[in-house]
This record gives C-alpha cells, structure tokens and sequence, in this order.
C-alpha cells in the first residue's frame, strides 16, 4: 500500500550520504584522529585474576621511569558505586550500581587496577610492567548455575545466590493455560558470548582546564549519557563536563553505550597533569569491555489442537560476568520483545535471572536481548510446526497480531501502521516458500533446506520503558546562502543518522537533501538527546529534527508574508523559492528571505537606501526538545537459504529474502546496507562467533581477529533481498518508524531452521559449528 | 636505538628516525600524519591498514616501516590526483559502500590491488581479494558492487 504513506520530494531517494566523501579519502574526523597539543598518553593495568583482593600496590619504580607524568591507583580515585549504562540515570532503580573506577576487589581477568600517563604509549606500556601488585586469590565461578548454586564464591555483598536483578512477568493463568493444552513442548535453546566488534576502537581524549572543567572527545553513542556519567562518577556538577559530538565514529551497534573505564581514567589523570590525556584500547581490551550477553532459555510452550499459542512459560538465565552493567536491562527487553510479547498468547509466565559471574562484563549489542529470545521462539515454532505437521508461515499468521490491535507493549496505543502479514507472505512469494521440501529430504552430500526466521513486535526508542531516556532535541537554522544547518546530539555510528536526518530537516523545510549540513555540537550547546541506539534515531531525533525545521520554517514564511504581503497560511517552498499558492509569479528566494531577516535596518536596493522593519528581523532558527508521541512497532520476517555439506558439516548460506514493515522508507540505499550489514552480523552469531574464555583461569582466549572468526566478504551470500514494506506510521515523522535492530535479531534462527529443514538436525545451542551439525547427523 | 631511513610514501620520500620495532602503521599515523590509514586491531586481522607497497595490498600494522626502504608506499592520501578521485574512491561512494567507514579505505587499497592486476574481475575474484578486510557495517554486498561499478568505470 505505498499509495498510503506520506507523499515526498526528498525522502525516498537514495542520495549521496554527506560523510562519504570525507570517508573514501581519509575520513579525519574519527575520535581515534584526535589529538591535542601537550597530549599525554595512558595505559591500564588490568588484573590477571578473574576473583582477587588487592593487599598491595608499588609504583614507584613506574613513577620514575622518565616520560612518566602521573600514575593512578585505586586509592587516588573516588570510590563511587555507578551503573556505566548511558540511556538511564545513572541512579536508575532498575539498573543495578555495582561498580567503581578502580577497586581493591578485582572481579574478572583484565579489570583495570592502575594506570599511567606518559608522553609515549610506548613509555605507559613500559611503566606498568614496573607496577608491582600483590594479589590474594579468591575463588572464582565462570558459570551462571555454578555461580546460583549453594557455597559459590560471593561476588557482590548484598547479592543473593549471586543473583544481579530477577525480574517476573505474567500475563493470564499460565500453569492453568497448560493443562488445557492439546500439546506441550518444551526446550532449552543457549546462545553464547559476541563482540559487536566495531572497526574503530574505543577511544578517548579527555583535558581539563585550571578551573577544573573537562572537554572529552570519545568513540561513543551518547554524548550525554557520557557527561551524566562521567560527572557522578568524579563528582563533579554535570557542567563541567563538556562532551564533543565526534562528527561520525566507526560503528557501535551497542558496543559504545556506556562509559568505559577509559574516559574516568582520562579524566583524572588529566586532572593531575592538567594536560589532555588519550587512551586507546587494544582489540583484547575491546574484546573484554562489552559484549552481547549469553542467555540461556528454557522455553516451554502449550498449543491447541488448531494450531494456536495457549499457554507460555520461560526461564532465562543470564550471565552478566563481574557486574551487572546492561545485564539488569537486557534481560528484560530479551524477556518482554524476546519472548511474551512476540505472539499473542494469553497466559503466560515468564522469569528472567541475571547472574552474577567471574566472566567478563556484557554490554549493547543490537538487539538488546531479543536475538537470544528470537532464537528459543523461532526454533520452538519450527519445531512445533514440524510435529504437527502445521506450516511454519501460515502458522505464524494465523499468530499473530493485526494492523489496529492494540500495542501489546503500551496498550493505549494501536498498531496504527503494523504490517506483518504483509512482510510474510511477500518475502514466503519472493524466496519460493510453496516449492520447500520435506526436512531432509533433499538428496546428494550437499542438501538444501529453507528456514524463516521473526522479529514479530519490535521498537522505535523507548517510550514506555520506565527508567530509560527517550527525548530528542534539535537546531535548525537557515543561512544567507539559501542552506540550513542542523546541530542534534544524535550520533552517527555509521548506520546514516546524518544523511537520515538531514534528509528529513531539508523535505520539511522544502530544500534539496544536500543544501542541509549537520554541523558541531556539544552537551553545552544542543539540547538532550537520549543515545543513537534502541532503533530509535530515525524516528524519535527524526521528530524533533522535523518539529525544529518546521519551525525554522513558520518564521521563513511569516518573514516572506510580509515581503509579499501575503499571509504566511498561503505560502509554500519549494525549489529554494517561497511561493504564494496558486500564483506562482508571486515567489522569493529563500535566499532573500534569510537575508532580509538578517540585514541592517537600512539595505540599500537599486532605488536607493530603504528601511525595513523591525518585525522580520532575526536569525530564522527553530529548536525543539521534545519527547516522541508513542513507540510504534516494525515487523521483521526472513526467509534464508542454505547448502548444508553433510560430509564436512559446512554451511553456506545460498540466498536470503527480508522483509521489514518500517513506516516510510527514507533512504533506500542506507536502509538496505542496515539489512545487509545486520545479515552479517546475525549470521556470525548463528554460525561461527564466540568470544572463548579459559573455563579454569578466565582469560579471554579470543584476543583479535584472529581467534575470534566473523563472516568476511567469501563467506557471504551473494546478495541479501530487502523488501520494504511502506505504510504511513501516524506518530512518526512523514510516517517512518524504525530499521535498525531486527536484521541482526531474525538470521539465527531463519538459519537454524534453515539448517533443520536441509539436514534433520536440530541445534538449539549457537553458534552452529560443522562439529554439532556432524554430531547431529551421527558422524561424530 | 632508532635508526634513520629513508622511504618513499605517496611519491614523496621521507628521511625518519624509526626504531626497529616500528611497524608501517605506527609511522604513517604517529609520525608523518596520514591518519587515512586506520588502525583497526594492530594485529594483522582486520585490513583496517592496508596500504600498497610496491603496488601489493600490506596490513601496515604487520610491516617493519624499516623493511619499506626502496620501495614504493601508497596510502588512501596518495590515490587522489589533481582533486580527482581513484575510481574507487568515486565507486565506493556511488554504490553506497560506505557507512561507519572505518573499513572503507583499507578496504580500497585491497581493491586497488586487484584492479591494477585483474581489470575485469568476476564476483569471486573480488570477494577474495578484499577477504582480508573486515567491514562490521555493510555485510560486503555494498563493497563488491562500488568494486564492479570501479572496474566498469574504468575499462
Ligand atoms: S590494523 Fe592492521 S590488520 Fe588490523
Ligand atoms: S563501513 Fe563500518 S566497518 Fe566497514
């Protein structure tokens, strides 16, 4: 139904990305280019035990190596208990504040202990190595049923069996549901521990002045949540952080949504030397900061003799390593969009558990808990279809919800632009879903199977979730030369926030896309904005972006009313012109208008000089900050299919089909590389990725790319389908809602199904190595 | 310790001091400015840093910025002539291969490799050569296209 959404003369087209140029020659305005004169550079060091208490510290051989400028140690930094978490406050009571910058109790193997400045990384790094610490071991646990069970090491005071946050949520009678049901089935499905693994690594530069104010430049996603947390943690009143907006980072997907250690340890020893200070971590720091969490499902679900949910009821246990950090969230987020709300059911019962372990800490990762729910829901229905003999996508749309039910997340809201059905029979059509064969029934070594995989409720940001930031803010202002220039908070990670945003400042101010420029900005000059994450940029920044344009653009017309002397009701621009409708001899330039606004009192015309009035003058600028109206839900359906080697256990993925109900689509172009680029991630996830850990000492084992394996351009599909299905979302701006995260969420299980359907064998543990798929088929 | 040398980068030759540890990268990034080359692990496992050294894509990270003597360097800052850019870097734009960039010019230097030596590649031939450059953002479909788009526009 394209005919329904939002008619557009900017929108929809895929024009040039404005970052691209500067990136294919360089790209100079990554956090990790920036430096400073007088900068100093700072190493950790990090803890070789994952469970120790430290009874002593020497530096002073470190103090004296020349270059050395200053050294910190646990006792040199203020010990506030914080949650790194940037999209919540930091005092948030769902969040859990469990951790300091540097303690005397070290919880996992690379916990930073101390740190150096010095004029060279190369000194720093030489510095720690004369840092001698005496450790006493503690015991330590690295499994979450380990960590529960009676006489386990303590990990945090206060933290029951080692327990981090439990939450419980039912809707119905689940236990009666049940005996009503026709069939039960029941399964565990584990997911295991994934980097985000974006290129540019994190980085900070943090300097201070005499007053004690601190400018920080960071690899991040979230300029505020930088400041908030930086400031507590230091206790310092939040002014005197200044946050830079880096113009663009190299990627995040999660990866940078809280404050590292880095830019506190930065900071302080910035503090000391009263010199900028840069830390860059290595790809192993990187790979111990923040990951996507492993969860384990025991997933139980009751179904009626027609083939309809009756009855729900899960177990999740989540192990969130030393600390809880977005352990406490994710599991949440992976419990309600995950797994309760994905089909409607009407009795259920649900139990998250977020644990406490010797591992390393998790972290964002896109998706936010959903992956690791998709997988145990879209496997079970696989299964369940395959037992009764139902069809996997009739059966998902004879589940599902419709365009009009109510939100099953924020019920006063409707699924006003809810397109589900649609996304599935187009992209079953697009991938030949009629021709399937039986599961194993493809003959020869090499079998061929296809498998769907759903995202069915989805977000566009956070309104509705209680303790989690969701308002947006921007500047737009016009210039003399006919351009706007647009300053948000919003971070570009890559993904195209700029180009997105720019494009929805120019469509409403009437301009071409590339006559819009996102300009600097920093936490002293925009308004708030919440994180580039949650899938929410294009729709919730995409709104106040439009509200601030919108009103750049009243003042333009009732500038140019009075110069036509005509109201500002009946004008539009287009064209760099404002026009009286309906008579187009009657127009100016925006040009003009902009000009005139800002001119002296007196210009001077070709009839000599001539006043103005006092009325149309001023910089024609709108802002806005402002909540979104609600947090409408995208659907995601994905067909994959794969080429199953039943002698090696090898899978290729052969082609796959996506189809995504997002409201308008803005930029064809960007919107398909988010699915592209999701695709590789969700298939690393399914197949090959795992950040490995020493089950005895805790040490990373997967330290760099080379022990940590990700799909590269070889073993990728040769072309990943996108269908994009329009609507007009009524909240949202020129009817858009959201993209970015469910494209990473569906490709496990859509592959695993896949993997069922060629080969017979079901694996309800990821990644899906060639060993498990052997296994399976009894020939390991 | 250091060691004065001399090596050509971009056409133009450079007298340095470089301890004998260096790499390529740490040369290119901390001493003459060319931040174009990205560190993206520092351990020969991503492309972030390749550059071509006598016309073969090299991670820099991996490379002795002593072991470059004699032989011709190009980084990303060298490939633009007159304000015109490589057709690569045109492509790459054109194509939409771009998104968080961090991958983007390394990975071009792969592909300059390959376009230098194979003028008209087939899809795998282009999957294999940039096989050593990670992207995180774009799944590659994106990268291989702006890699055909370069190849058409320069037969
Ligand atoms: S930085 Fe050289 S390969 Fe990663
Ligand atoms: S564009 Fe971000 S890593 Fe390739």
């Amino acid at each position: 139904m394209t005919s329904s959404t939002t008619s557009t003369t900017v929108l929809g087209k895929s024009v040039q990305r404005p970052d691209a140029l500067d990136k294919v020659t360089g790209g100079k305005h990554y956090p990790v280019n920036v430096t400073l004169p007088g900068m100093l550079h700072a190493k950790l060091l990090r803890s070789p035990y994952p469970h120790a208490r430290i009874t002593g510290i020497d530096a002073s051989a470190a103090a004296k190596l020349p270059g050395v400028k200053a050294v910190l140690l646990p006792q040199d930094v203020p010990q506030r208990k914080y949650c790194p978490v940037y999209f919540v406050p930091t005092l948030a009571p769902s969040m859990v504040q469990d951790m300091l910058i540097m303690s005397d109790t070290v919880r996992y193997a690379g916990q930073p202990v101390a740190a150096v400045a010095a004029t060279t990384a190369a000194i720093a790094e030489q510095a720690l190595e004369l840092i001698e610490v005496d450790y006493e071991e503690l015991p330590a646990v690295f499994d979450a049923d380990a960590a529960m069970a009676e006489g386990a090491p303590q990990i945090h005071e206060g933290a029951e069996n080692n327990i981090a946050v439990n939450p419980v949520v039912a809707f119905g009678d689940a236990e009666a549901a049940f005996e009503k049901a026709d069939h039960i089935f029941e399964g565990v499905y584990e997911t295991q521990r994934v980097h985000t693994c974006y290129m540019e690594p994190r980085v900070c530069v943090v300097d201070s002045d005499t007053g004690g104010n601190l400018t920080v430049h960071s690899s991040m996603q979230h300029l505020f949540g930088l400041r908030e947390k930086l400031a507590f943690v230091l206790g310092m009143p939040e002014s005197k952080v200044r946050v830079i907006k880096p113009a663009y980072i190299g990627g995040g997907f999660g990866g940078k949504l809280d404050i590292g250690y880095i830019e506190p340890v930065a900071a302080l020893l910035s503090l000391k030397t009263g010199r900028p200070v840069r830390i860059e971590q290595t790809r192993y720091e990187d790979f111990i900061s923040t990951t996507r969490n492993p969860i384990r499902v025991y997933l139980k679900t009751g179904i009626s003799k027609d083939g309809r949910f009756v009855a729900r009821y899960a177990e999740s246990t989540l192990d969130c390593g030393a600390h809880a950090t977005h352990g406490a969230e994710v599991i949440n987020v992976h419990g309600m969009f995950g797994i309760l709300l994905t089909y409607p059911c009407p009795d259920q019962h649900w139990e998250g558990k977020t644990v406490y372990t010797n591992n390393m800490i998790g972290g964002g990762y896109r998706g936010y808990g959903s992956p690791q729910g998709a997988f145990a829901v879209e496997s079970q229905i696989d299964e369940i279809c395959e037992e009764l003999g139902f069809d996997p996508v009739e059966f998902r749309l004879k589940n599902s919800y419709h365009q009009g039910d109510p939100h099953p997340f924020n019920p006063q809201a409707k699924l006003d632009s809810y397109r589900f059905q649609d996304c599935l029979t187009q992209a079953a059509e697009r991938i030949g879903w009629s021709s399937r064969k039986a599961a194993g029934s493809d003959q020869g070594v090499k079998k061929r199977g296809i498998g769907l995989g759903c995202q069915p409720i989805w977000v566009s940001g956070c309104v509705g979730f209680p303790d989690i930031y969701e308002h947006s803010g921007a500047i737009v202002k016009l210039n003399r030369d006919g351009t706007a220039d647009l300053s948000t908070a919003a971070v570009d990670l890559g993904s195209g926030q700029i180009t997105t945003l720019c494009m929805i400042a120019a469509e409403e101010l009437g301009l071409e896309a590339d006559q819009v420029r996102m300009t600097y900005a920093d936490t002293d000059t925009v308004p708030f904005d919440a994180p580039s994450h949650a899938s929410r940029v294009t729709y919730s920044s995409g709104n106040a972006v439009k509200a601030a344009a919108g009103q750049a653009r009243q003042r333009l017309l009732e500038v140019a009313g009075g110069l036509l002397e005509a109201s500002p009701d009946d004008l539009e621009v287009c064209e760099g012109m404002v026009r009286v409708k309906g008579s187009p001899d009657s127009q100016i330039s925006v040009v003009d208008v902009v000009t005139r606004a800002e001119s002296p009192f007196v210009v001077m015309t070709e009839e000599g000089p001539q006043p103005t009035n006092l009325e149309e003058k001023g910089t024609i600028i709108g802002l806005s900050s402002m909540a979104p109206p609600a947090n409408p839900s995208p659907a995601t359906v994905e067909f994959v299919e794969v080429e199953v080697d039943t002698e090696t256990g090898q899978v290729k993925i052969l082609r796959v089909v996506f189809a995504h109900d997002l409201g308008k689509l803005i930029h064809p172009a960007g919107a398909e590389g988010q699915v592209e680029g999701g695709f590789q991630q969700g298939m690393g996830y399914a197949l090959m990725e795992n950040l490995l850990f020493d089950p005895d000492s805790g040490a990373c084992l997967s330290s760099d790319f080379l022990d940590y394996k990700m799909p590269t351009a070889v073993e990728m599909p040769p072309k990943i389908e996108s269908i994009f299905i329009e609507s007009n979302e009524p909240t949202g701006p020129f009817g858009a809602k959201s993209l970015s995260e469910p494209c990473v969420t569906v490709p496990a299980p859509a592959i695993a199904n896949a993997i069922y359907n060629a080969v017979g064998v079901r694996v309800r543990e990821l990644p899906i190595t060639p060993e498990k798929i052997l296994a399976g088929l009894g020939k390991l | 310790m250091k060691q004065l040398i001399s090596i050509e980068i971009n056409g133009e030759v450079h007298e340095l001091a470089v301890a004998p540890q260096d790499s390529l990268l740490h040369v290119l990034r901390e001493e003459l400015g060319l931040i174009g080359t990205k560190k993206g692990c520092d351990t020969g496992g991503c492309g972030c840093c390749t550059v071509q050294i006598d016309g073969r894509a090299v991670y820099s990270c991996m490379t002795y910025a002593m072991s470059v003597q004699g032989k011709p360097v190009v980084t990303i800052e060298g490939i633009t002539e007159n304000g015109q850019l490589d057709p690569l870097q045109q492509a790459f734009i054109d194509a939409g291969a771009v998104q968080c960039g961090y991958c983007t010019c390394g990975t071009i230097m792969a592909a300059r490799e390959l376009l230098a030596t194979v003028p008209d590649p087939d899809e795998s031939q282009i999957r294999h050569a940039i096989a050593g450059n990670l992207c995180r953002c774009t799944g590659y479909q994106k990268i291989v296209d702006a890699i055909k788009l370069a190849a058409a526009n320069s037969a």
